[in-house]
């Protein structure tokens, strides 16, 4: 009955060979996206600026030959990485971050760097990224710490369902006083807080975390941007759409604060890129796929407030 | 400054749940890591068996697999808790597995001679465990547990990524909306860190009053 003071040496090799298993499992996030250095496709003819003010922003891009690009690797269709092929990353967002690329080097090179949300003000005033493309939208709040261009994209909320709507919701009066998942640092968190105070809010980090707890009943609805949305919807038969956009969303362009000449230039080439089909092309070859549509009338420049 | 000010209410509430968190697996923990401890050191092979493999299994397994396993593959094998208690059970007995290690090097520092000793005076295994080891232990392991409850409160913050409302996560929400991400995560880290040194403090202090002076 004597308590055994004998312990036995942890099994350390299978134990260690575990952990870094699991740590593989999250590593590469901070891939760089080096592959799209050739002018091709849409790329080929797109506009290329003539000459950059000495001492710009954009001439020190220019310098460095390569544009640092805040984008996510998970947005379908938006900006995510390609799952054969890490090293590219394919989408609407990205698409035009490349042009700005080429425009400024004259050549789409782009460095990615995923930001969390709650930190693309901060990676922009301490000039970690050069600009944020990452359905970044457009507040009068964000504005007051950066800069925005654009807007280049108007998205909007909407609400999805699991298959078949059980709890019968069609509008968003009808989450009052339930349980609703939404997207963590989306507008959706504001946006329902302000419909249904009552409402019970349930944050995910990923948008892929959100769609597993509302297949899994964790709340009766997932309020998100109608594209993700779609896309979500599309390849998932757990869940569906219960309404179209709620609401207007604009996305603007994120810019480091207190350099108006910066703004000045990515506007001019948005305008460009517009009138040149670039930002059709873009659009057909990534959203359009999925959603059928032709590429709608892009937004007029500096529409909102706060861009 | 505003975006704090402003919010005080919803920060306060925050913080309580967080401290609720917290206080609520920091007992479970503490629990589990003794029983843990005395099934390590109990005459019962299967019972040292399984309180090691428990050990190591949650030592070696990240906190963040753990909280996503049981957030969202428990639920597929039929079990749906809600989202606050799913992170105390996982949080207890993750950190359950630190407490049994503080308490087992607790266990080490008790001289052989005393457990030869109750051996000799007819008491049993259970009385020896509950009126000789673990009060010694434990008393011997205030500051690291101190320590552990210190990691377990920083640990919550992992249940902001399971959409738990504690105050990573309301500075999450505070932050979407004010966009001033170094003010809010500034304020908050205080917030942590004001509270780790409320329970280092009150370890030492603890630490002082129960020592067993030999």
């Amino acid at each position: 009955m004597a308590p055994t003071r004998r312990w036995r040496a942890a099994a350390a090799a299978p134990v260690a060979a575990l952990s870094l298993i699991l740590a593989a499992c999250g590593g590469g996030s901070d891939s760089a996206d080096e592959s799209g250095s050739k002018a091709t496709g849409i790329f080929a003819d797109a506009p290329v600026a003539e000459s950059l003010p000495e001492g710009s922003t954009m001439a020190e891009i220019k310098e460095r030959g390569e544009l640092v690009v805040a984008a996510a690797l998970d947005a379908p269709l938006l900006s995510q990485q390609n799952p054969t092929d890490p090293d590219e990353v394919e989408g609407f967002d990205i698409t035009l971050a490349k042009l700005l690329a080429t425009y400024i080097i004259g050549e789409p090179k782009v460095k990615i760097v995923p930001p969390a949300s709650q930190t693309r003000e901060a990676m922009l005033q301490n000039e970690t990224v050069d600009v944020v493309f990452n359905t970044y939208t457009i507040t009068e709040e964000r504005a007051q710490q950066i800069q925005f261009a654009g807007p280049y994209f108007l998205s909007g909320l909407a609400i999805a369902v699991p298959k078949g709507n059980p709890e019968g919701i069609d509008s968003i009066d009808d989450l009052a006083g339930k349980q609703v998942i939404v997207g963590a640092n989306t507008p959706a968190v504001d946006y329902v807080k302000e419909e249904v105070p009552d409402a019970e809010l349930v944050t995910f980090d990923t948008d892929p975390q959100a769609i597993q707890a509302l297949a899994q009943g964790r709340g009766v609805a997932y309020v998100q941007d109608y594209l993700l949305l779609a896309t979500d919807a599309a390849t998932n038969d757990d869940i569906e759409l219960a309404t179209g956009a709620l609401t207007a969303e604009p996305y603007g362009i994120g810019l480091p604060p207190n350099d108006p000449d910066f703004k000045t230039f990515v506007n001019e080439w948005l305008t460009k890129i517009q009138e040149e089909g670039q930002w059709a092309q873009a659009f057909e070859d990534s959203i359009g796929e999925v959603t059928g549509q032709d590429a709608p009338d892009a937004p007029e420049i500096g529409s909102v407030p706060g861009s | 400054m505003e975006a704090i000010t402003a919010n005080s209410e919803q920060l306060l509430t925050a913080v309580r749940q967080t401290l609720l968190i917290a206080g609520v697996s920091a007992l479970g923990a503490m629990v589990i890591g003794v029983l843990v401890t005395v099934a390590r050191i109990s005459p019962v092979p299967i019972l040292r068996a399984a309180a090691f493999l428990f050990v190591q299994y949650f030592l070696n397994v990240p906190l963040l697999a753990l909280l996503l396993l049981a957030v969202f593959a428990l639920p597929d094998a039929g079990l749906v808790l809600p989202l606050a208690p799913t992170v105390v059970i996982v949080l207890a007995l993750y950190e359950g597995a630190y407490v049994a290690e503080a308490v087992r090097s607790g266990v080490n520092t008790i001289a052989r001679g005393e457990i030869e000793a109750a051996r000799a005076l007819g008491l049993r295994f259970n009385q020896i465990m509950r009126r000789i080891v673990v009060p010694q232990a434990l008393r011997a392991v205030v500051q690291p547990l101190g320590n552990i409850a210190i990691a377990l409160l920083m640990n919550t913050a992992l249940a902001a990524t399971v959409g738990v409302a504690e105050l990573t996560d309301t500075a999450n929400q505070l932050n979407n909306s004010a966009a001033q991400p170094i003010l809010i995560y500034g304020f908050v880290g205080l917030c942590y860190m004001a509270l780790a040194l409320a329970i280092g403090l009150s370890a030492g202090r603890i630490e002082r009053r129960v020592a067993v002076r030999r």
